[in-house]
């Protein structure tokens, strides 16, 4: 069935399908599907998507009656739990939680510019059925931790969560994502940081083989914030991160960071980008990857320096380790800068694990699949060293002697 | 940004193009446009066996049906092919002359403004020089030399007569003519070039080199160049471009193919300086340039260096195919846009042989409102078991309404293969600017010096006869100028 059957067919289950204004937007997506079909040739991003999973899926979802949970456990302390995307309303006064609105959508999926050509973006917005919206209050420092459930097997979820933190406030956001079942969902998280306000974000992803996750995250950066994003993709189903962040003030920072470990059939594909639109801004991109048996894996990252933003800092770091010879890793790290007085750089390798290193740990008596595992523990031992969270620490330990029990 | 580096970044802009200037002789040209009587006449006046002309008319074929590709970070206004003169020769050449003296005495003129008297260099460089002014070769120096070591170094339209053989098997192999549109265009109207084949185990004993040299208003220039080197044989190539100021804009579209075979190596450097239109982007060459090479047998070498300083518009990705095992490829570039000039310009290495190495050494530097953008792919196919990549590109900002951008692909599937990849881009670092000056040195020079400095491991490629022309070139491109 194509997509514009799809919608048509289903319309009444999608999010504000009654408001005339979002009719006729959605409408003008059809027509951009229409004349720009999911060209893979052209569309380097599409590489190694299964594609007949996203265009020509059946539509089906549920709304699930268990109510999702908030959990005020201990003070600043928030556990929230998911269900298809839903999230039911809270309020205090450090935090509100809504549903989200139509004018929710108009923000993001009308105003945007930088994801116009993505089509996985524009497929959110077309079906929309789920998401939520929270507000951190003014200058409150809150800790929330998400787990999203997905309940069927086929259900396809369209979700779009927003965040705002307001002026001051600082927030710790851990995700999670391990669901078993043979679903897809595609998430928006549409991230504001007002003045002075910090977010820490982590993502672990550990889905399994038939679950497909497609994830996009659109953060705009106000004065003196910090956005730090951590993703640690375990998934052993197809997951696509994209991460685009804005710096629309001065001083405000971006850090985009990500690890996958990859195995069997499993595709990965990954992109950050960050625009500096202010002065006095600074922003990092570090993914690493490991790729083993038949796995696949993109990753584009991209600085786009505005001629306004003098003194910009931005780095980037891409580097793969291929484990198996049928492995393959495509990366394309660009930079266009507009401004003269800027430090900007990027590098990328991309190779098997260093054979001295390997010969050194085997003369001093260690078997080839000992020493192979502590040098990709080392490999990405900066990354996991630097989570200051002790729980999240342990959880990410252990998943990945469970990822390199299986490196033979 | 101080107001000396304004003024001296003012006063380089109203810095004028140096060749710019036009010679006055007559032209016989085919009819605007492009279609396949165009391409029966050129056929016709260079009077080609019927097989070339059936290999240009299924290219013209191919063409009509393409379009042009467009990821490249260009903006310039639609190409209308049937505006353009596709032959043009000067009058009375088509009984080519035996030796110099017999040259319209205008064109040699025209080589003493560029500082290349054919007659010099002849003598003082050991140079041999293939000129091609428009579209037909006008002298061939030093080829009873080159002909008692079995090398050949004609015209291409020469060697579709006298070495078909090698034109049937070679032309069109590395790059064929339907891989885009401007490989097809080219295909189907080139009007002259050169044609280089080295024999087994020659190694040749001077540079060979070629001057283009677009003339006529309104001509695109349709070059093709081939280059055999045999079994164990080893040459290096020069190729230079200057030309006369105009303001339409001019087409080029080039297609150069070399083929090293086993244990062969080929040296390519070119600098490239045609028109790059005015201090308001009026005017200016199109440069689209097809560079491949192939390293068809084991252990061969093929290295591009090149020089960009030139052209309105330029798109140009020199290439390796390292096929053969043990092959090398190696990538040396330096470009500089100023004003409104835009370049899209870099590399491709595939790596399909064992143990293959490539080597990609790119510095860009942008000025005034130009762009300049490095864009290039390093792949590694299943059976690339143990190559090797480097790559390292730079770039350089001087003021701030320019654009510098890098754009690497980077891909690979074989899990002995490594690859590095680094780039960094950045202003001129103020700690040198005064530590130069400090010792006496005024801005500019100051500048130049760092500015080559920047470039020297690019420009210790050139040969000789290169190295000093490309350095004054680097230096005029900054000349009264920079911050």
């Amino acid at each position: 069935m194509n997509i514009q059957d799809n919608y048509l067919k289903n319309k009444k289950n999608i999010f504000f399908s009654e408001n005339k204004d979002i009719e006729t937007h959605r409408e003008k997506l059809i027509n951009i599907f229409e004349n720009d079909r999911f060209d893979k040739k052209n569309n380097e991003s599409l590489k190694n998507i299964n594609l007949k999973n996203f265009i020509d899926f059946k539509y089906k979802y549920l709304i699930s009656e268990e109510t999702s949970v908030i959990n005020n456990n201990h003070e600043n302390n928030y556990s929230i739990v998911s269900v298809n995307g839903q999230c039911s309303s809270f309020k205090d006064d450090k935090i509100e939680i809504t549903k989200i609105l139509d004018e929710d959508y108009n923000d993001f999926s009308k105003n945007n510019t930088i994801e116009n050509n993505d089509h996985f973006v524009n497929l959110n917005s077309l079906f929309l059925n789920s998401g939520f919206k929270i507000i951190i209050k003014k200058n409150n420092n809150i800790k929330i931790k998400i787990s999203n459930i997905v309940t069927d097997d086929d259900l396809t979820i369209f979700q779009k969560n927003n965040y705002i933190c307001e002026e001051g406030s600082s927030l710790n956001l851990i995700e999670e994502y391990e669901n078993k079942n043979n679903s897809t969902s595609n998430i928006l998280n549409v991230i504001k940081l007002e003045k002075n306000s910090h977010l820490n974000h982590f993502l672990i992803q550990d889905n399994s083989a038939n679950h497909n996750l497609i994830i996009t995250t659109h953060s705009s950066c106000k004065k003196d914030t910090t956005y730090t994003q951590k993703v640690y993709n375990f998934s052993e189903g197809h997951v696509r991160n994209f991460h685009y962040s804005e710096l629309l003030e001065a001083n405000s920072e971006a850090d985009l960071q990500g690890i996958f470990f990859l195995k069997d059939n499993n595709t990965s594909n990954n992109k950050t980008f960050v625009k500096h639109l202010a002065e006095d801004c600074k922003s990092n991109q570090v993914y690493k990857g490991i790729l083993n048996d038949r796995s696949k894996a993109t990753y584009f990252s991209n600085t786009h320096v505005d001629q306004v933003a003098q003194k910009t800092e931005g780095y980037q770091l891409s580097k793969g380790i291929l484990l198996s010879d049928n492995a393959s890793y495509f990366s394309k790290p660009e930079l266009k800068i507009y401004a003269d007085d800027v430090k900007c750089s990027h590098g990328s390798t991309i190779g098997p694990i260093d054979e001295n290193a390997i010969f050194y740990l085997r003369s001093r008596g260690m078997s080839k699949i000992a020493a192979t595992k502590i040098l990709i523990s080392s490999f990405i031992n900066e990354e996991l060293s630097s989570i200051d969270n002790e729980q999240m620490s342990e959880l990410i330990q252990k998943k990945l002697v469970r990822y390199l029990s299986k490196v033979k | 940004m101080n107001s000396e580096t304004l003024n001296t970044l003012d006063s380089y802009s109203k810095n004028k193009y140096k060749y710019g200037f036009v010679t006055e002789i007559d032209d016989e040209k085919s009819k605007k446009g492009l279609n396949e009587d165009t391409i029966k006449f050129i056929s016709l006046k260079k009077n080609e066996p019927n097989w070339m002309l059936d290999w240009r008319l299924k290219a013209y074929s191919k063409w009509k049906k393409m379009k042009e590709p467009k990821w490249a970070n260009l903006s310039f206004p639609e190409i209308d092919y049937q505006d353009i003169y596709y032959y043009s020769a000067p009058k009375g050449f088509e009984k080519k002359p035996k030796d110099l003296s017999e040259v319209d005495p205008k064109l040699i003129e025209t080589y003493n403004k560029l500082g290349i008297p054919l007659e010099e260099q002849k003598v003082l460089a050991g140079v041999a020089v293939d000129v091609v002014f428009d579209s037909v070769s006008v002298a061939t120096t030093y080829k009873g030399e080159l002909e008692k070591l079995g090398i050949i170094f004609c015209s291409i339209g020469e060697a579709i007569q006298k070495h078909p053989d090698l034109i049937k098997k070679y032309l069109g192999s590395v790059i064929p003519p339907g891989d885009h549109s401007f490989s097809a265009l080219n295909s189907a109207v080139f009007t002259d070039g050169s044609f280089v084949y080295i024999p087994e185990g020659v190694k040749c004993p001077m540079e060979l080199s070629t001057y283009f040299r677009i003339n006529a208003e309104n001509t695109g220039q349709f070059e093709r160049t081939l280059i055999i080197a045999d079994k164990g044989s080893y040459v290096s190539y020069l190729e230079g471009c200057t030309a006369p100021k105009r303001d339409d804009n001019q087409l080029h579209a080039a297609n150069v193919e070399l083929i090293a075979l086993e244990d062969a190596e080929i040296k390519y450097s070119t600098v490239q300086n045609w028109y790059p239109g005015d201090e308001d982007g009026k005017g200016g060459i199109y440069n689209f340039v097809t560079k491949r090479g192939l390293c068809a047998g084991k252990n061969s070498k093929i290295s591009w260096t090149q020089v960009e300083t030139g052209s309105a518009i330029t798109w140009k990705y020199p290439s390796c195919i390292l096929k053969g095992d043990n092959s090398i490829g190696e990538f040396y570039s330096v470009a500089i846009t100023n004003n409104f000039q835009q370049a899209d310009t870099g590399t491709k290495m595939t790596h399909i042989g064992k143990n293959t190495k490539s080597k990609i050494i790119s510095k860009g530097i942008s000025l005034g409102k130009s762009q300049n953008t490095y864009r290039g792919e390093v792949s590694f196919l299943r059976k690339a078991d143990k190559a090797r990549n480097y790559t390292q590109c730079d770039s350089l900002l001087v003021g701030n309404q320019c654009g510098a951008h890098t754009i690497p692909y980077i891909d690979s599937k074989n899990n002995t293969a490594v690859i590095e990849h680094e780039a960094s881009t950045s202003k001129i670092n103020e700690d040198q600017l005064y530590y130069c000056r400090q010792r006496g040195l005024n801005h500019e020079e100051a500048v130049s010096l760092i500015v080559n400095g920047f470039c020297k491991q690019v420009l210790q490629e050139l040969p000789m006869e290169f190295a000093v022309e490309a350095q004054k070139l680097v230096s005029i491109s900054l000349e009264g100028s920079v911050g």
